[in-house]
This record gives structure tokens, sequence and C-alpha cells, in this order.
């Protein structure tokens, strides 16, 4: 039995284990680190260019065999397993929370407070900000104060993105460039300057949207880790008679019948939402029957991110679709609610849109359209006002029923049961979702009225939540979390879980930056620590 | 086919339609290995119908020539994007090159019917031949790009949908999803040359 020893074992590999490794590398210098994910190392940034075009051309998906297929979960909304996680294809939204997601209990007396203080988890959202190379204007609103500016200004708004501000903004409220991970007009840190192609959530040619690959071919050249790539960890293994991580039990895609035994003084679990509860009950045993780290009983448990609304409205301005369309405002208007009104809480966000405006083969009376006469009905459609694409992320507090769960119906090559993820609001986030409805549809309504603009259709509720966090949520009482601030197990003192599914709620904004500031935060503890 | 008897072919082949566009130094030959060479004589002749006219002959061209670049590269049982939110394996299905095939000579044929080359037809028929094409392969709208249910429906896509056409439209250089300065998009876009087409 192959069998590897370090000091730190992180498992996992996507954005937030790589932004901790980076981390603990500074700190802690002479640290051996093995870092072990489930899927593949894709390091070919060469051939990026093509998988953009194949991408466009053929809907080809652009990160080949990202994914295990017999490794999948019910409720997941990614099927990426590969170094570098998700965020390979990430748009590179880097908006923070406010400290109104920490205080929700005792600011509204819903969901919970987190265990960490506003002020420390804001000196931490500057680091990782630092580290994404952020681009982004400061906020409007007094409120989102910043201890530190943003490395770059915002990424430039487009014609498109100018017009649309002015007409939003005669609603009242204030918009500004949505914060972008993504190199503006310079190479950094090993990747190119943006060349505005326009797909970062699919494959960025030139590297300007941060992608952790790059992050990980940098700590692999300069002997700061050893990763180990499509190895399956299927198993935490207690110490004997202690409660302590022993070892983790990892199986590699060629070599299925053979265990690889990872040793380390402690262990980090950075698999995300899905895979990192997952990973916690599977590896249950005689002493801890319910599952690694669950005396509580809550691994699995308050599953979160946010629910959202999205609209489309015309307006009377002309605008060109095309420019940037990956590029959008955001109002932090309804971050804050007051104590003393109804609660809802939630981004607004405004993106150029063909919808309604693209080439089709029929006129409405059902003509077939060809040549000139196509290009003509395109035009009449197209040049008469713009299209805008609206959404808010709400504020969608998790029940304790908000669950992960193994499938026994669904195993993989070995016999494991998948995962399956079901979320469910609570209580008072049910009563409350006509009202949020209302509300983000009256304030769509007062965005569109500006420029003889009109919503076209009823805005829709989606039917998943994004952003998806929880599993492992953390707090300072050991019967209500599974973790403290810094992600250590109550259970299990050199066991760690970090980034999202810490989070004991999911914000109403995108949540990634705050998945690697609160585990910068982890890296400094752990630090001290190991 | 040896090339020296493939563009004898073509040379009296052409000779017999005197109303053919497309002549021979246009054709890419290499195309001759995804569809016959008549064939894709018919498909340049169906561009001139489908696409707009304010792109010109060579733009026509260009665009069949695209196309056919498109339909040489495609690759099948590649995975597609799996999506977000609802994820799920797609692979590509078999390339639509057969399907082409038989649809052209249909078409062919079926202008022949009527009175001979398709593009000599009047527009009325023209539009009648499509509309029994686009129904016998249940085309109902532009499809987002190429799906191979109808080679002239895929056409028409593959052009329609990209850059170039949205630029045409908006009579303006947007560029989407090509590479741009960051500058050049800060801006109203400037019009293309001499505002053609509109």
């Amino acid at each position: 039995m192959p069998v590897h020893e370090s000091d730190i074992c992180v498992i996992g590999g996507g954005i937030t284990a790589v932004m901790l490794i980076e981390r603990l590398a500074e700190l802690k210098p002479n640290l051996k680190i093995t870092a072990v994910e489930a899927g593949r190392s894709i390091f070919d940034r060469e051939n990026r260019g093509t998988y953009h075009r194949r991408a466009l051309e053929y809907g080809e998906h652009p990160w080949h065999d990202d994914y295990i297929e017999d490794q999948q979960a019910k409720g997941m909304i990614s099927m990426t397993m590969a170094v570098g996680g998700q965020a390979l294809h990430w748009g590179g939204a880097c908006n923070r929370f406010s400290e109104e997601d920490l205080r929700l209990r005792s600011m509204y007396g819903l969901a919970d407070d987190w265990p960490i203080d506003w002020t420390e988890l804001e000196k931490f959202y500057v680091q990782a900000e630092r580290r994404l190379n952020v681009a982004g204007d400061p906020s409007p609103y007094s409120e989102d104060r910043r201890s530190g500016p943003y490395p770059q200004a915002a990424m430039p708004l487009s014609y498109n993105l100018q017009v649309l501000k002015q007409w939003a903004e005669q609603s009242g409220l204030k918009f500004s460039p949505l914060p972008m991970s993504r190199n503006v007009s310079a190479p950094f840190d090993g990747r190119g300057a943006c060349g505005l192609y326009d797909t970062c959530g699919d494959v960025c040619p030139t590297g300007a949207r941060y992608s952790p690959d790059y992050t990980y071919q940098q700590l692999i050249a300069a002997k700061k880790i050893t990763l180990h790539d499509r190895m399956l960890v299927r198993k935490l293994v207690l110490a004997d008679g202690k409660d302590t991580i022993a070892a983790a039990h990892g199986y590699h895609q060629d070599r299925p019948n053979e265990m690889t035994e990872y040793r380390a003084k402690l262990f980090v679990l950075a698999s995300g939402q899905c895979w990192s509860p997952h990973l916690l009950l599977l590896s249950a045993n005689a002493r801890f029957p319910n599952g690694i780290a669950n005396r509580s009983g809550l691994v699995g448990r308050y599953m979160n991110g946010h629910k959202f609304i999205s609209a489309q409205a015309t307006i009377d301005e002309q605008t060109f679709p095309g420019q940037n369309m990956t590029h959008s405002l955001i109002s932090r208007e309804f971050f804050r609610c007051a104590t003393n009104r109804p609660f809802v809480r939630h981004d607004t966000r405004v993106w150029e849109s063909s919808a309604g405006k693209e080439p089709r083969l029929r006129s409405a009376d059902g003509r077939l359209l060809l040549g000139d006469e196509l290009l003509d009905d395109w035009r009449s459609r197209a040049l008469k006002g713009s299209s805008v694409r609206l959404r808010a992320y709400y504020d969608s507090h998790p029940s304790a029923d908000s669950r992960l769960t193994l499938d026994q119906t669904s195993k993989n090559r070995y016999g494991d049961p998948m995962p399956k993820i079901d979320r469910q609001l609570d209580a008072a986030a049910i009563a409350r979702e006509g009202a949020t409805l209302a509300h983000c549809t009256g304030v769509f309504e007062r965005m569109a009225k500006a420029s003889n603009g009109r919503l076209t259709g009823k805005p829709s509720v989606s039917n998943y939540w994004d952003h998806p966090a929880g599993g492992c949520r953390m707090g300072v009482d050991p019967a209500k979390s599974v973790c403290d601030s810094f992600g250590r197990t109550h259970d299990h003192e050199n066991l760690w879980v970090i980034g999202a599914p810490t989070l004991p709620t999911g914000g109403c904004t995108n949540g990634t930056l705050t998945f690697v500031a609160v585990s910068m935060r982890s890296a400094v503890k752990i630090s001290e620590v190991v | 086919m040896k090339r020296r008897t493939l563009l004898q072919w073509l040379a009296s082949t052409a000779a017999s339609w005197p109303l053919m566009r497309a002549d021979l130094s246009a054709l890419d030959l290499a195309t001759a290995q995804e569809l016959q060479p008549d064939q894709i004589f018919v498909l340049h002749d169906v561009a001139a119908t489908v696409l707009p006219s304010s792109i010109g002959r060579q733009g026509q061209d260009d665009a069949v020539g695209n196309f056919l670049k498109w339909l040489r590269e495609y690759k099948e049982g590649v995975a597609l994007s799996h999506g977000y939110g609802e994820p799920r394996l797609v692979k590509s299905g078999p390339s639509p090159r057969s399907g082409y095939l038989n649809q052209l000579s249909a078409l062919q044929q079926a202008a022949q019917a009527r009175g001979g080359r398709f593009g000599a037809l009047p527009i009325d028929v023209r539009r009648e031949l499509l509309e029994a094409a686009f129904k016998a392969a249940d085309v109902r709208n532009l499809p987002g790009r190429p799906d191979g249910k109808h080679v002239v429906a895929d056409l028409m896509a593959h052009y329609f949908r990209s850059s170039d056409a949205n630029d045409l439209c908006y009579n303006a250089r947007i560029g989407r999803n090509t590479y741009r300065a960051i500058r050049v998009t800060t801006v109203r876009p400037q019009p293309l040359n001499g505002g053609r087409g509109l």
C-alpha cells in the first residue's frame, strides 16, 4: 500500500484549497503540503484559444474530462471535478457580503449569526481581493467601508453599460461596475490581460480571469506542494483510541483496487459544499456512527446558497449587444434592510441583453424569412430600443432540513452512496417568499419606468440555489455547529473544513470571494497550530 | 475523384447552368471531402437566397466556406457544455454530413422538378421548396447554432448567429466574442464601412 506523509493533507483542489495552500506556504515555508484531488489536472493553457472557439462554434465543453461520470450528486449545480474546481469556469464576480450577513440573528431575529466579527473578516476580503487581483471601484454606499483599496480600478464600463447605468440610476438606486477578478489592462501573476473575448464563464483564452490552475502550477513549480490528482479520497480514518484523524484513504482512477494512505499531522477538507460533508458522512465508524465530525448531527444540514429572481426589460435607448456581455452593474441598495420593516435583502444586477432581438426564421405571422427579409426583420426589432437583463440574488435562509444525505440508490464504482442535496428554506423564509418576489418585481418595475421602459413578462424565481454553501456550518457551540469560526471541527482537533461548507448562510450576492476570504482566515490559524 | 477530373466535371456542370454564380476559383476543393461538388454548388446557389444580398457575392461565398469549414471540423462524441444549475452530460452526435448530402440532393431534385436551378426559380417557389424541406426536417426556428436538422437552416444559423452578422445588423463594429481592446468597447461602436447595408 503506497503511503504518503506530510504536515498537512488538503483534500480537494478548488479555489479555496489553492488559496489556503498558497497562504500557508508563505506563512510556514517549510511545511510539507500534499493536495489530493479526485479530478484531473487540466494544465493545457496553450489550447484555450482553440477551446474558446470550439465552445462558441460547436457548444463543446472547454474543460475536457473535467468530470467523473459515476461521481455525481443529485442537486449539485455543476458536474466539474478537476484541479481548479468550478473556478475553472467561474465568471470572476468578486462582490463582498455585508455586515448584515454575519448578524442576521442579532439584527433581525432570523437564521443565525456567524461567529466572526465583520471588521476582522473585512481584512481577509482585502487579502483575497489582492490575490485575485480584483478590479473594482469603491461602493457608492457609505456602509460598504473598506480598509484597503481594490488592487485595480474597475473594469471600464462598455458604452452599453454606461447607457444602462444612466437608465437604471433614474430609479434612485446607485450602481457600480461589478468587481471582477480580471486582469484589466496588464498581465498579473503569470496570467495575461483581458482581451474581452467575453466568455469568462466558459473559458478565458488569456487567463485574465483568475483561474486556480495557474496557481497550482506555480506552487508545483516552486515545490511548495505535492499534488495528487485523479485520486478520490473515500474515507477519513481515526487514530487508534483517539479522536484525531490518522489518515485519509484514496484510490487512483487508474488503480481502483489499490488504496493509497495519506498520513498527516493535520487534514484540511477543502472539497466544497457537496463533497466535504459527503466525505464526513461516508467516513462513519463505530465511534462516530453518524459520520466524522458529526456529534452535533449537523454535517450535511443547513445547505444554503441563494435563490434569485430574473427579469427582462425593454427601454428606448439604443445599445449594441455583444460589447461586453459578461460585465454588469450592481446595486447594493438592498443589502441593508431596516429592522422595523419587512425583511428582504438582495443585490440588483443589470446586464446588456439581446433577448427578443435575435435573428429569427419566421416573422410574427409565421412567414418564412429569407436573406434580406430576415435581416430586415432582425433590424426592425434590434434597432428599436434595447433589452436589459435584470437579476436579484436574495437572502434565502436554510432550515436544518436543507440537507445533503447519502443516496443509497446511486452509488459509484466502489459502492459508495452518492450525495443527494435537497435545499429547503426555513419557515420564516418560506413565509416571506411572496413578499420577496413582489418587492423585487417592484424594484425592477421602478427601474424600467425610466426611458419608456417596461418589463417583458413576469419576473421568475430560480429553480436552484446559486453559489451553494453550507453542510459543515461554523459556530461557537459544538451542539449547534460542526466547526469553529476557523473551520476546525469541534470533534477532531486536527481536522479542518474550509470555505463554502462552513458558511451558516449564503448571503445575497456571489459567494466565491467570501469562500476565499474565510479560507484565508483559516490559513492563518492553521499556520499557528500546525 | 482525381483533382483534374473534378475540375473538368465542375466546369462542365457550371457551363450547363448559365446563371450559376459560384465560380470555380471560389470553391475550396478540400470541402469536397465533406460534400459532393454538385452539392456544394447547390449550397452556394441557395446561399444567394437565404443570406443577405448586402454582403455581396463574395460575402455569401465566404459564409458558405465558413460553414463547410465548420462541417469539416465537426467532432463526434465530444462532451458539450454541461450547463450550470441543472447540469447534464450530453455528447455531440454523429456528423450531419450524410443528412446534408441527402437534403441537398433532394433540394436539387425538387428545384429541377419545378423548372431548373434553385436560384433561378421565382422567389415564391424557392420559399415553397424551403418551407417543405424545413417542415420535413422539423425546423421551426433558427437554430442557436447548426444542429444537423437541415443544411439550409444550419447555413443560415451559422451566418446569422455570427459576430459578422451581428455587426451587419447593427451597422456597428461590435466584434462580439472576438479579441478586442477594452477601450474600444467604452465608446459607441463605429459604423461599418460606408454604412453598408443600411
